[in-house]
């Protein structure tokens, strides 16, 4: 963290050096484009990072922007008017936070919808004050709204906006280094995935969009004081687009991307307005270039500064706080349940009972309902009828990230880790899980936390100890490896494991087979295993669920179950 | 009757961009502008004295070529990439404006309406030309939607977008096949601002009023049938003339937006979508 304060103090004292240099007209222009900078900030947290496009922040600016209007024209020159700014900004975030959390809740995409909702959204807001005269002053605007208490001249307001956008990189910064940040990358990549690791994913990405609301907030503040003027176009559409494309041109993929793009498109339209009349036909051209050629933006251009270089100082770690689980052994009832989707019963009157720990294998040929199985426990598919009881406690509600949160984990059958993210990184999101309040993510100290079992693990699979390697680079078979290993650390109380196995080498198998097996006892966990595989079924169970269509069909040990005549049946197609 | 007009023009205004939206998944937001080409294009027809018929082939020839042009430049290479297909066509629709104002100026430009008089329509007199329209409009979107169904250029395309690498396995040009549906979809808006010309006032920023409310028709109908995009366009079509006639326009126009934001929240897959 050091250095991300060290580089924004050497960043604010290049700007505040600047109005020297280029005189009292730049001074203006320049905190106008700090400003939109600002604003452009928050939505390389949401596009950049957390994977979901706002294309109407001119909804949260122009609100902020009329609040600081009013209040600079009521009470000029009271000295608590500065109070006031910092509230207009916070309504500007709360209302983003707001919104985010009404349309994010209950949806895992973050396809156009969102975008759209955001869009519609800044138009009506153009409509109410375009039309709302005795408010707001309706076409022509608020007009003559004085400056900030003490600061009236040109230079004075740059250097306010200089601290602002200054201020708004550290903190940007301190965002998307925090653990928070982490997870907002890694839900642009795998929403679903985060969710089943308890984390509550629309909480997550409304805290990106209340985030970005209350950038897009201070930058309307100040607005208001800088322009003297604040008319309906500051909430519509236009705005809103041209943060994107700054953002955009910029680079949003990194900190300093939109303000890049806000800068650098600012001083050419700046410098081009004046002189040539198509100017915005220039402008056209190069963010459509940017788009086509530059997916990274103009940051993309430059490197990527390597974190740390590899084991010049080795972080401290620190020990992870356990998990607050019940105690005593696990027990899981499943009773009646059916799932119905259309015209096909996925699920028909499923009963099956877990009473201490152990290792269960589900099986039965395709089609029986062994994944789905999983897929109604985690909240992911819904049942019609039916209860499940888990720890003596009825589940009515599930949901992914809330059955992770009761110790229910998760590896599925595809590999899924966040391939962009490093394995420590990878590692840490599991080890979090459960672990970390919403408070805790902003603490950056989360990124160094250990385990004892993270420890053990590392030391029976060595790859995992190189942290700072992608997860994309890695081979398939230490991919099914890492996922264990995730579900592992976060130590839950029931496993469910869709083919732990599925295409390792029989080395790779035999020490899958031991760290379950390793786990299970360390632990005291309680593992459910789909397997295809009988000579790991035979190894590792202690009991096996053979599933047909959907319910039940036999249960008991291998022998039991191998000498079942229906089991027989099912697999040989004899079921006449 | 103004209700029907109003919904009829905006199916024709939304067929072509639902051609775009629903088989490519590409979403133009440059459509409207290509509106403002055909309707420009219209205009500089009858600047030049030519009959108002020779603007329709002109149209289609100008928003053909242009389409071509931007479907091999920005299209293609951004296919599966529906965010920057979204910014590309957005710094598109950009230029063509600027472009547009720069060549014709940012003035309204106002036509002659090609076939004047009025018909008496269950008592009342209607302006032909709207008639005209209307009837017009209809027939061609029925065309359409039959030869879809039933010409085997029409099954193509439903393969191409069920399972594209099938259609290409099975020996379907799906690259020629996309662009093609492109140029015709963008062909569309262009005879559209053709046929809306001689009634609004044209001018460069034109196309954002209609590609706005395209897309909310869009969200309101759903994707992939005639019936919806019928229905989506009955509803923010009607909604928004009936508020404008009891109220104003801004409140027909802010109805429509608290209804888009509703869909686009709640049902977003359109009205008929099963939940």
């Amino acid at each position: 963290m050091g250095s991300s304060l060290a580089s924004s103090a050497a960043l604010l004292a290049a700007l505040l050096v600047l109005p020297q240099v280029l005189g009292e007209f730049w001074a203006f222009q320049l905190a106008l484009y700090f400003l939109y900078a600002v604003a452009a900030l928050g939505i390389g947290i949401c596009w950049g990072r957390a994977g979901f496009l706002p294309l109407g922040q001119g909804l949260f600016f122009g609100l902020s922007a009329y609040l600081s209007g009013f209040a600079l024209l009521r009470f000029a020159d009271s000295w608590w008017l500065l109070l006031l700014l910092p509230l207009a900004a916070l309504a500007s975030g709360l209302l983003a936070y707001a919104i985010g959390l009404l349309v994010f809740r209950g949806r895992t995409e973050s396809g156009p919808y969102f975008a759209l909702i955001t869009l519609a959204l800044s138009l009506f807001a153009f409509q109410v004050a375009n039309t709302w005269n005795g408010m707001t002053g309706g076409y022509n605007g608020l007009k003559g709204i004085p400056g900030l208490p003490a600061l009236d001249s040109f230079a004075a307001t740059y250097y306010v906006a200089a601290v602002a956008l200054a201020a708004a990189v550290g903190a940007v910064w301190w965002l998307v280094e925090s653990p928070l940040g982490v997870l907002w990358r890694a839900l642009a990549q795998n929403e679903r995935r985060v969710g089943f690791f308890g984390h509550d994913t629309a909480q997550l990405k409304a805290i990106a969009f209340g985030a970005s609301g209350i950038l897009a907030g201070v930058a309307g503040a100040l607005y208001a004081p800088q322009q003297g003027l604040v008319t309906p176009e500051v909430c519509g559409f236009v705005l809103s687009a041209d943060l994107v494309i700054w953002t955009a041109v910029g680079g949003r993929g990194r900190i300093l991307g939109p303000v890049v793009g806000a800068v650098a498109i600012g001083v050419l339209t700046a410098e081009l307005r004046g002189r040539i009349g198509w100017w915005e036909i220039v402008v056209a051209t190069i963010f459509i270039g940017v788009v086509l050629a530059l997916p990274g933006g103009l940051m993309g251009l430059l490197p990527v500064r390597r974190q740390r270089s590899r084991g010049a100082r080795a972080p401290v770690l620190l020990p992870a706080p356990p998990r607050q689980l019940a105690g005593g052994p696990v027990t899981l009832a499943i009773e009646d349940v059916s799932s119905i989707a259309g015209e096909v019963r996925i699920l028909d009157g499923l009963s099956l009972a877990i009473q201490r720990p152990g290792i269960y294998c589900l099986i039965g040929p395709n089609g029986a309902g062994k994944t789905s199985t999983f897929n109604m426990l985690t909240g992911e598919l819904p049942a019609q009828r039916g209860t499940v009881t888990l720890d003596g406690a009825r589940v009515g509600v599930r949901t992914p990230h809330g059955m992770a949160r009761r110790g229910v984990g998760r590896k599925f059958q595809i590999a899924s880790v966040f391939p962009d993210l490093t394995l420590d990184d990878n590692l840490r999101i599991a080890l979090w899980s459960g672990r970390a309040s919403l408070r805790d993510l902003l603490r950056p100290a989360l990124r160094r936390w250990d385990s004892a079992l993270l420890a053990a693990l590392r030391q029976r699979f060595t790859f995992l100890a190189d942290g700072l390697r992608a997860a994309a680079a890695l081979s398939h078979g230490e991919r099914q490896v890492l996922e264990l290993a995730m579900a592992l650390i976060g130590e839950p109380r029931l496993l469910l494991l869709d083919e732990p196995s599925g295409g390792l080498s029989s080395e790779e198998t035999q020490r899958v087979i031991q760290v379950i097996r390793w786990a299970r006892q360390t632990l005291g966990l309680c593992v459910v295993i789909i397997e295809h595989d009988m000579a790991m079924v035979k190894e590792l169970a202690d009991h096996v669920f053979v599933l047909h269509q959907g319910r039940l069909l036999a249960e008991g040990d291998v022998q039991t179950v191998r000498a079942d005549r229906r089991v027989h049946d099912i697999y040989v197609g004899a079921s006449s | 009757m103004n209700v029907v007009y109003e919904v009829t023009t905006l199916v024709v205004i939304v067929l072509g961009l639902a051609i775009v939206f629903g088989f490519l998944g590409v979403m133009n937001l440059a459509h409207g502008e290509f509106i403002a080409i055909g309707a420009y294009t219209a205009y500089a027809c009858q600047a030049r004295g030519w009959p108002y018929l020779t603007a329709i082939p002109a149209a289609c020839l100008v928003c053909g070529a242009l389409a071509l042009l931007v479907e091999r430049v920005l299209i293609r290479p951004l296919y599966q990439r529906p965010f920057d297909t979204m910014l590309a066509t957005w710094g598109l629709s950009l230029l063509l404006r600027k472009t547009v104002e720069l060549v014709y100026g940012g003035g309204y430009k106002s036509l002659v309406v090609p076939l004047s008089g009025s018909v008496s329509v269950l008592g009342a007199p209607f302006p032909a030309y709207r008639v005209l329209l209307i009837v017009l409009s209809l027939a061609g979107t029925s065309v359409l939607v039959v030869w879809y169904r039933r010409s085997p250029t029409g099954a193509r395309i439903k393969a191409m977008v069920g399972n594209p690498e099938l259609a290409q396995a099975v020996g379907l040009r799906t690259g020629r096949l996309a662009r093609n549906t492109f140029v015709v979809g963008t062909c569309l808006a262009g005879l559209a601002g053709v046929m809306v010309a001689p009634l609004t006032p044209v001018q460069p920023y034109m196309g954002l009023d209609y590609i706005l409310k395209a897309f909310f028709v869009l969200v309101v109908g759903g994707l992939g049938s005639a019936v919806g995009l019928v229905s989506g366009a009955g509803l923010i079509g009607g909604v928004e003339s009936a508020m404008s006639a009891i109220v104003d326009r801004t409140w027909g126009y802010s109805t429509v937006l608290l209804i888009a934001i509703v869909f686009l929240w709640l049902r977003p897959r359109g009205i008929f979508a099963r939940v």
